[in-house]
């Protein structure tokens, strides 16, 4: 650790872009990622190089010159570096997980490239061991380069479901079905706008010869409704086909995707520096969920915007904040032939699960919501430990949230309202809080002299 | 056919591992897929893999730590974060 102007966490492709466009124009930068190897969600590298996952060659192609761009700055990469907060003071708080110490960093500013969320509407069963998100097991056969063991059913919706169906299938392991919520995906006139985007179309096109080689069905309009777990350890699904059919199906797995989102509830807000916090700028997926190409182009928007901020130098040349617009448009065509909607959740059955970790129920907060004084989203999370739990109701406000505004028909409130922005942004080990804390990296104290 | 010469220990028992594997992806090629009591109501078990849900909060070495961010290593001792509860 050496001292440093900005600090970006997260190397996913908008924490590395922002961190090699810094550091090319003489800042001194680190990054901070809390896995073990940079690439994010999308350029997640393989364990053994020699069993890699196949993707669409432009994306690896993205993140060969991207990496290589970095490599060639004196950017400081700290893996198992895990944000914690920026606190009271505007010191920046990292997690040194490695060493279980904290480290209280003062920069001049902070980038937040943290990464998007899925969403997972929930259901019952959603919250029984075999069941991950889709991106979940991508990530595991991005790092083992195997396909899942035992039968998996894909379900939800979007375009990760495919891409995802078709790495399995390349890797001998082809799930039973893709069952895909929407009905319009192959409508010609929802699909029109996408000709604009060849390249997704193309990437698309791809996925889907290979699923039919390989006859797996595309069930359009289809869902799971239901897991239960079965006696011997599997998962029995109740599925709802497009004409409203009812059938089961017992698997080994279910993985469950309705879309990507952002990430910023719990994370400092935007914001300039003041007297005593540094410049603050969200890049990437967790500001706004655009895919992998915006991802590059929202970090390098994020390094000018600092660069300007610290150096005063002009706001450079517009090109990536178009490639962010033109991905926005992209992401609104997809979205207008998938269905990322919300269905209606007071249908759920009492018992379904709404927040996971701590384990309260739909019933639960249907009973809040009935009572005459409607509860804010403060005390959802306060008295009905909604959104209490250790993933800051990252996997469950979003529900919450839709529940209090069905029941009331009113607009939905932002997960913030439930979440607030205080640290810690994720959990921290107590020892590295109780541990002596490594202070101020402008002076900084390498680890072994610490204690 | 592969090097399967490195293992760490879930709850006693000996799981082999490969280079670069997390513990989650080390228990997942065991069949192991239901971690135990967790964090909360619900058994802990492999969800989100990119360290944002915390649902496979296990006890490495006798500290919580996700199994999806935390690489395997010889000779470990992994355990179920809780006792089991009745
Ligand atoms: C699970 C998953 C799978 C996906 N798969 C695909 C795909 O196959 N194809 C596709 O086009 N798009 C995919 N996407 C979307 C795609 O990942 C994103 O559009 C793109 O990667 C976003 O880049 P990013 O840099 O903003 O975030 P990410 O790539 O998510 O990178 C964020 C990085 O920040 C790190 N991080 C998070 N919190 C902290 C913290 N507190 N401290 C330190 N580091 C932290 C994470 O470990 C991660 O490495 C996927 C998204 C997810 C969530
Ligand atoms: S699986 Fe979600 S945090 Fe590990």
């Amino acid at each position: 650790m050496r001292s440093m102007d900005v600090l970006v966490i997260g190397g996913g492709p908008a924490g590395v872009a922002a961190a090699a466009e810094m550091a090319r124009s003489g800042l001194k930068v680190t990054l901070c990622e809390q896995g073990g190897a940079l690439g994010g969600a999308i350029h997640r590298q393989p364990g053994n190089p020699a069993r890699a996952v196949p993707v669409p060659r432009a994306q690896s192609a993205r993140w060969h010159k991207l990496s290589a761009l970095l490599a060639k700055t004196d950017a400081e990469v700290l893996t198992f570096h895990a944000f914690i907060g920026l606190d009271a003071t505007g010191a920046v708080l990292v997690e040194d997980r490695r060493q279980g110490r904290l480290l209280v960093l003062r920069v001049r500013a902070l980038v937040l490239a943290v990464g998007g969320l899925e969403r997972v509407v929930p259901r019952p069963g959603w919250h029984l061991p075999g069941v991950v998100t889709v991106g979940g097991l991508q990530v595991m056969m991005k790092v083992t380069g195997r396909g899942p063991a035992g039968s998996v059913l894909l379900a939800g919706s979007g375009p990760l479901l495919l891409a995802v169906a078709a790495q399995m299938t390349a890797l001998g392991a082809p799930p039973l079905a893709i069952l895909e919520r929407s009905r319009q995906v192959l409508s010609p006139l929802r699909a029109a706008p996408l000709l604009l985007w060849p390249r997704y179309l193309a990437e698309a096109a791809g996925y889907m010869r290979r699923l039919m080689q390989a006859g797996v069905p595309w069930r359009l309009g289809s869902s799971v409704q239901t897991i239960r777990p079965t006696d011997d350890g599997r998962l029995e699904t109740v599925i709802v086909d497009g004409a409203g059919a009812v059938s089961r199906i017992v698997v080994d797995k279910v993985a469950l995707h309705d879309g990507l989102r952002s990430n910023s509830d719990g994370l400092p807000p935007a914001a300039h520096a003041t007297d005593r916090n540094p410049h603050v700028v969200l890049a990437g997926d967790c500001r706004e969920a655009l895919g992998g190409v915006a991802a590059i182009a929202d970090g390098r928007n994020a390094a000018q915007q600092v660069i300007a901020r610290l150096t005063g130098a002009p706001p450079m040349s517009s090109a990536s904040r178009r490639i962010v617009d033109t991905e926005r448009r992209a992401q609104q065509a997809l979205a207008n032939i998938f269905d990322f909607g919300i269905p209606d959740l007071l249908k759920l059955p009492d018992e379904t699960i709404l927040c996971r970790c701590e384990g309260r129920t739909v019933g639960a907060l249907r009973q809040m919501l009935a009572t005459d004084d409607q509860p804010s989203p403060r005390e959802i999370k306060l008295n009905g430990r909604i959104g209490m739990g250790s993933c800051q109701g990252r996997f469950c406000v979003e529900w919450a949230g839709a529940m209090l505004a069905q029941q009331t028909c009113s607009a939905q409130p932002a997960g913030a309202e439930f979440i607030g922005n205080r640290w810690p942004s994720r959990p921290v080990a107590i020892r590295s809080l109780l541990g002596p804390a490594v202070a101020d990296a402008i002076s900084s104290i390498p680890p072994n002299e610490s204690d | 056919m592969t090097d399967r010469s490195e293992s760490f220990f879930w709850n006693g028992q000996r799981i082999s591992f490969e280079p670069a594997d997390t513990i989650a992806a080390a228990l997942e090629r065991a069949g192991v897929t239901d971690f135990g009591a967790g964090q909360g109501p619900c058994n802990a078990r492999y969800f989100c893999g990119i360290g944002a849900c915390q649902a496979c909060v296990v006890s490495v070495g006798g500290t919580p730590a996700e199994a999806c961010l935390t690489p395997a290593q010889a000779g470990q001792q992994v355990r179920t974060l809780k006792p089991v509860r009745q």
